[in-house]
């Protein structure tokens, strides 16, 4: 009997540059499992020699979509598979993959309307985009605050999706910070994530907030106590650490 | 908010999130969301909130709550070692029949 562990070859249909240095790449699935917003695949490269290189990437695409995924990946310099994606996968190739993994960095709509903190550096906006498209897919009205730490403005994924969302009326809201230089007339936040700001964007949310946290370990372990210290019980706070720069 | 300051290995630092494969290989079934007790301090959570490193020979996780080593993991070219002296306990679900089986496929699990 198959299951989501058992590896499958996808083919890769489609690559949509985000930014300089993330694109999202588009496969469909032979044996597609619906996942929750917020798992992850596995994605294994074999050499001819037989090495083999492993990593874990984030769905990006809503569950609702069926039959296929999006990968968004970051190109890490030096990296053995994020490079292999950028530089040589084209629609049409086939690369193996098993998921979707993780049960406890999840988010699915649910009866009670809770509150939702999502706290994301750089990539690290990947899963917590999958949890607001299927909240967007099943017109969830959660009141949502989205915390999005970016190095320059260029660097911001789904700038242009997020404005939408962000407008739409689905009690969805969108605080931005750029942390190398930001454009003439910005009007989000221009500093390192601090106790401060998330205490500006947690305090609306009133009680009862699930918070989810994703983006390099320095990041996440600053944010996640600066949120404990803030009174949020451990408990209702979800943390993704990518490490340093998130999977090479 | 004072910057966390971290040494190498903590900057490399991941949660048990990012093993969840391989736990799935070694368990049969997803165990992120299957709680665990630390043997050292007594923290009782899912073992999603343990701290992963995987930079080592093996994976070593460790209880977000003491920092105390949870399991030690080390995959072999035929075997799998696990060193799982920090847990008091672990829970493994039974493995859930497939949703859209082919009818009947399952019947020998019911009873």
């Amino acid at each position: 009997m198959k299951s989501s562990i058992d590896w499958q070859i996808a083919m890769l249909t489609a690559v949509k540059p985000e930014t300089p240095w993330v694109k999202s790449f588009t496969f469909s699935l032979p044996d597609w499992y619906r996942h929750k917003a917020g798992q992850h695949y596995d994605v294994r490269l074999t050499a001819e020699d037989g090495y083999q290189a492993q990593r874990s990437y984030s769905i990006a695409s809503e569950p609702e979509r069926e039959g296929e995924i999006d990968l968004t990946v970051e190109r890490i310099k030096d990296g053995e598979v994020s490079t292999y994606f950028h530089d040589v996968l084209e629609p049409g190739d086939k690369v193996e993959l098993r998921g979707p993994i993780g049960g406890y960095f999840v988010w699915e709509v649910g009866l009670l309307p809770e509150p939702l903190l999502l706290i994301a550096g750089g990539s690290g906006v990947v899963p917590l985009m999958a949890m607001l498209r299927h909240k967007a897919a099943s017109h969830s009205k959660n009141p949502t605050h989205l915390l999005y730490s970016s190095r320059t403005f260029e660097d911001v994924i789904y700038f242009q999706e997020l404005e939408k969302l962000n407008a739409n009326g689905s009690g969805l809201k969108v605080f931005h910070t750029l942390t190398r230089g930001h454009p003439q007339g910005w009007k989000g936040f221009t500093r390192r994530l601090d106790a401060a700001m998330v205490q500006e964007v947690i305090s609306p949310l009133g009680s009862g907030v699930q918070a989810f946290l994703c983006g390099p370990t320095r990041m996440v372990e600053s944010a996640a106590n600066a949120l404990v210290e803030l009174g949020l019980p451990a408990m209702q706070v979800r943390t993704e650490r990518f490490g340093p720069s998130g999977p090479g | 908010m004072e910057e966390v300051a971290l040494d190498l290995n903590h900057e490399l630092m991941l949660d048990a999130n990012a093993v969840a494969g391989t736990l799935f290989d070694i368990f049969g079934v997803e165990m992120t969301a299957s709680p665990t007790e630390c043997a050292h301090c007594g923290n009782e959570d899912d073992m999603g909130t343990l701290l992963a490193f995987t930079q080592g020979p093996g994976i070593v996780l460790r209880c977000s709550a003491c920092g105390q080593v949870i399991l030690r993991i080390v995959k072999t070219s035929d075997s799998v070692l696990l060193d799982a002296r920090g847990a008091v306990y672990l829970r493994i679900m039974n493995p859930k029949p497939q949703p859209e089986g082919i009818p009947g496929e399952n019947d020998s699990l019911g009873g």
